[in-house]
């Protein structure tokens, strides 16, 4: 083949480009340790790691529902130990209060207890959910304060209104997964979830059945004290005991659900650096070699083109 | 019998024909670097003989012709190359701009700052938009009261709506330039095919009296290369040496003259095609950078723009189908979370966007803290929508990515391939019709010589003369 003097500059100057864009291209990888850049790189990891990226983004979603449920819970926990203690209180009061040697003045006395534990009961039954600032035990009513009560002349109250509803909202804590850390200030329904401080599942009502303990002290009703009031507030501390368990399902399900989320972030991570992350030493071990092939290309083109005829002409 | 007037004319003449011969090497070392430039030889044949008593005696030699060392067939192997190589370059730079126009590259930023953060990150792009939405509902629906969380949803839903805007309008930016580069080369064309016309009229007139006109020839051809580059073309020689062109079947250079030009119509909806100007005929084009923008942009882009505009459609029927039912925390209902219908024209609804409190996150009019609406719409990412192929907008949108890089990657192939056979066939033309100094120089030292070799002759010759004009003296 007869070879031309442009012959040599063009096919070097075109090896030259193709080796410069190689080495361009690799230095890319290398730098952003991604192979794979544009769709057009690879589209079909592109669309992968697309995709990868959404669920991922999911994932790290539900972690953030996850953690907002678990504040929650925490803070519906900790209302639900001091009805614990609130509701027990209770019951040690009908008991002694119903022996033989209560004076009235003993039952007096536990009246005004009875009185303070009542107030205790409203003020934890209007507790706000403290990072978002909604009240924890309205429903999804849970904008204005669930419970509001009616006072007498002394100041104890006489009777209480529940302003919020039975629903309570759930939260996506997964792929087709939901939970709720919330519990309804009462349901006086037959199904859904149990109320707070009034259901008539378990037949609890904290708050009335305090109301009646109280009045039957005032009263000096022992009887009645004895017969309904001690087993209404067993139902209530049932009820109480009830939502602790109930709350500490609802923890270890969160914890479940964050474990996952993490781990299936993690191998998510791991799938969208496996579809479009740069394998270094392979990457660099081209480098070296389209490196040798631009050093051979540009040494032996220069070597060849400073040689002619001219060199030995006279 | 010569003699010696007739052996001093043999050698005048030979004179002549070497200095031809130098005249041609010194041309082609002119011309080494000149593009679409054919080397030349000089054709020295031997000078009709006369009959002597002694038998049939030679005249020398003269130079009988100049011409272009050319292989035809790598001419016309060319042009049809020019023409493919035209076509996906019409297409790389048309899907390129697409691509850009979508924003959906992988940086590797994070990459290298942590190993447990995700290797690569596309934020700007409407694929990360999208899932954020998604995410920004399902944290309204984890806290459908807080104001923080609304304000943030409001905020990444109007990221995702001029997200969809600024994808729309450089795709329909991008469409009107590729039919304002067709109307270029529609113009360009036109210019080469007037060119010819006239390189046809030059050579004929060049070549009447005998020869070749062998620098016309050689722009000729590089129009013509030039002409394929942007359109398909089929050609004839004429055999007055001209050649006549068309395109599609349409005549458009025939003879001396351009019978008739092209020029661009609006086939309906702005796409721009090729017609003959006189003849208003439609044509057909196959291969050229012309077509290659055309394919690109009646293909692949028209397919993009439609997904994107289905892809917003149908968030803005979906997402408004369940949002106009819910209730804000003011009570109010029945406002629409996008406005728009494509994405184009997508935007969030103008009074959510100035209250966020107006979000109708809940399912209840009595219950503001409810979150049914907002939970509905934080599963609605990952529902498969039947108006996009039973797909979700995300696995949608990502296989709208993937088929235009698909489409670029097809055309990046096709140039890489096209280059190199072009490449090989111009390395194949210039080993028959390149330079090659070396060549030359010894073609130049060759007719030096064989120059100086006659000029000898005539030196012996003056000096014969001289001998024979003293014997008259002496």
């Amino acid at each position: 083949m007869r070879i031309t003097s442009n012959a040599y500059d063009s096919s070097l100057v075109n090896q030259l480009n193709q080796l410069s864009a190689q080495q361009y291209t690799i230095q890319n990888q290398v730098s952003t340790g991604l192979s794979v850049q544009a769709p057009s790189d690879n589209p079909a990891a592109m669309e992968n790691t697309l995709d990868y990226q959404a669920q991922n983004a999911a994932q790290t979603q539900y972690s953030s529902n996850i953690s907002t449920l678990q504040s929650r819970a925490n803070s519906v926990y900790s209302v639900l130990q001091s009805l614990q203690t609130i509701s027990s209180r209770a019951g040690e009061i009908a008991t002694s209060a119903g022996s033989a040697t209560s004076t009235q003045s003993d039952l007096s006395n536990y009246a005004d207890e009875v009185n303070q534990l009542i107030n205790q009961v409203v003020n934890a039954a209007n507790t706000k959910d403290p990072s978002t600032g909604e009240y924890l035990f309205g429903g999804t009513a849970s904008t204005s304060a669930p419970f509001t009560t009616t006072t007498d002349a002394n100041g104890d109250v006489t009777g209480v209104t529940y302003n919020g509803n039975s629903s309570v909202n759930q939260a996506q804590i997964g792929a087709g997964m939901t939970a709720t850390a919330d519990i309804p200030g009462a349901n006086t329904g037959s199904s859904g979830a149990h109320g707070l401080i009034t259901d008539s599942q378990s037949g609890a009502d904290l708050i009335n059945h305090l109301i009646s303990l109280r009045n039957n002290l005032n009263a000096g009703n022992t009887t009645a004290i004895t017969a309904t009031d001690s087993a209404n507030l067993q139902k209530d501390e049932n009820n109480v005991a009830y939502q602790v368990a109930n709350n500490g399902v609802v923890q270890s399900q969160l914890n479940l659900a964050a474990t996952f989320a993490t781990n299936s972030s993690q191998s998510l991570n791991t799938m969208i650096s496996n579809s479009s992350s740069a394998n270094l030493v392979q990457v660099m071990m081209q480098l070296s070699q389209t490196q040798n092939a631009y050093q051979a290309a540009l040494q032996s083109g220069v070597k060849i083109m400073q040689l002619s005829i001219l060199n030995y002409l006279p | 019998m010569l003699g010696l007037f007739g052996t001093l004319n043999l050698a005048a003449r030979s004179m002549q024909a070497q200095m031809t011969g130098v005249e041609v090497a010194g041309q082609n070392l002119a011309n080494v670097n000149t593009t679409g430039y054919s080397r030349q030889s000089v054709n020295i044949q031997t000078s009709p003989d006369i009959t002597t008593g002694i038998g049939s005696e030679g005249t020398g030699a003269n130079a009988a012709s100049i011409q272009q060392i050319v292989n035809t067939l790598l001419n016309s192997q060319v042009q049809g190359q020019q023409s493919t190589g035209g076509y996906w370059n019409g297409q790389q730079s048309a899907l390129q701009s697409a691509q850009n126009a979508l924003d959906e590259f992988l940086n590797g930023a994070s990459s290298t700052s942590s190993t447990s953060s995700a290797a690569s990150d596309s934020s700007t792009g409407l694929a990360s938009q999208l899932s954020g939405l998604f995410s920004q509902f399902s944290a309204v629906a984890t806290a459908p009261t807080s104001t923080t969380a609304r304000q943030a949803l409001v905020g990444q839903a109007q990221t995702l709506a001029t997200t969809f805007n600024n994808v729309s309008t450089q795709l329909g930016s991008l469409k009107a330039s590729l039919n304002s580069s067709l109307s270029d080369n529609v113009d360009s064309a036109n210019k080469l095919l007037s060119g010819i016309a006239t390189l046809n009229q030059q050579i004929s007139a060049a070549e009447f009296s005998g020869g070749t006109a062998n620098d016309l020839r050689d722009e000729r051809e590089q129009d013509l290369e030039n002409l394929s580059q942007l359109t398909n073309i089929a050609t004839s020689t004429e055999t007055n040496g001209a050649v006549d062109v068309s395109i599609g079947g349409q005549a458009l250079v025939t003879g001396y003259k351009v019978s008739d030009t092209l020029q661009t119509y609006d086939a309906g909806g702005g796409q721009m095609l090729v017609q003959t100007a006189a003849g208003g005929q439609p044509l057909t084009l196959t291969g050229g950078s012309m077509q290659g923008t055309i394919d690109a942009r009646d293909g692949t882009l028209a397919t993009l723009q439609n997904n994107v505009n289905t892809l917003a459609g149908t968030l803005i029927t979906q997402v408004n189908g369940i949002y106009t039912g819910g209730y804000s925390t003011t009570g109010s209902t029945g406002g629409n979370f996008f406005d728009g219908t494509d994405a184009a024209t997508i935007t969030v609804n103008a009074a959510l966007a100035a209250n966020p409190n107006l979000l109708q996150s809940s399912g209840s009019a009595t219950a503001a803290g409810d979150n049914t609406v907002a939970l509905q719409l934080a599963q609605l990412g990952s529902t498969a929508q039947a108006a996009l192929g039973n797909q979700t907008f995300n696995d949608n949108y990502d296989a709208t990515v993937a088929a235009l890089g698909d489409s670029l990657q097809t055309a990046n192939t096709q140039v890489t391939n096209q280059t190199a056979v072009t490449q090989m066939l111009s390395t194949q033309r210039s080993s028959v019709s390149g330079v090659s100094v070396d060549e030359e120089m010894t073609n130049l030292m060759t007719y030096q010589r064989a120059y100086e070799a006659s000029a000898q002759l005539v030196t012996t010759l003056n000096t014969l003369m001289g001998d024979t004009l003293a014997m008259k003296t002496s």
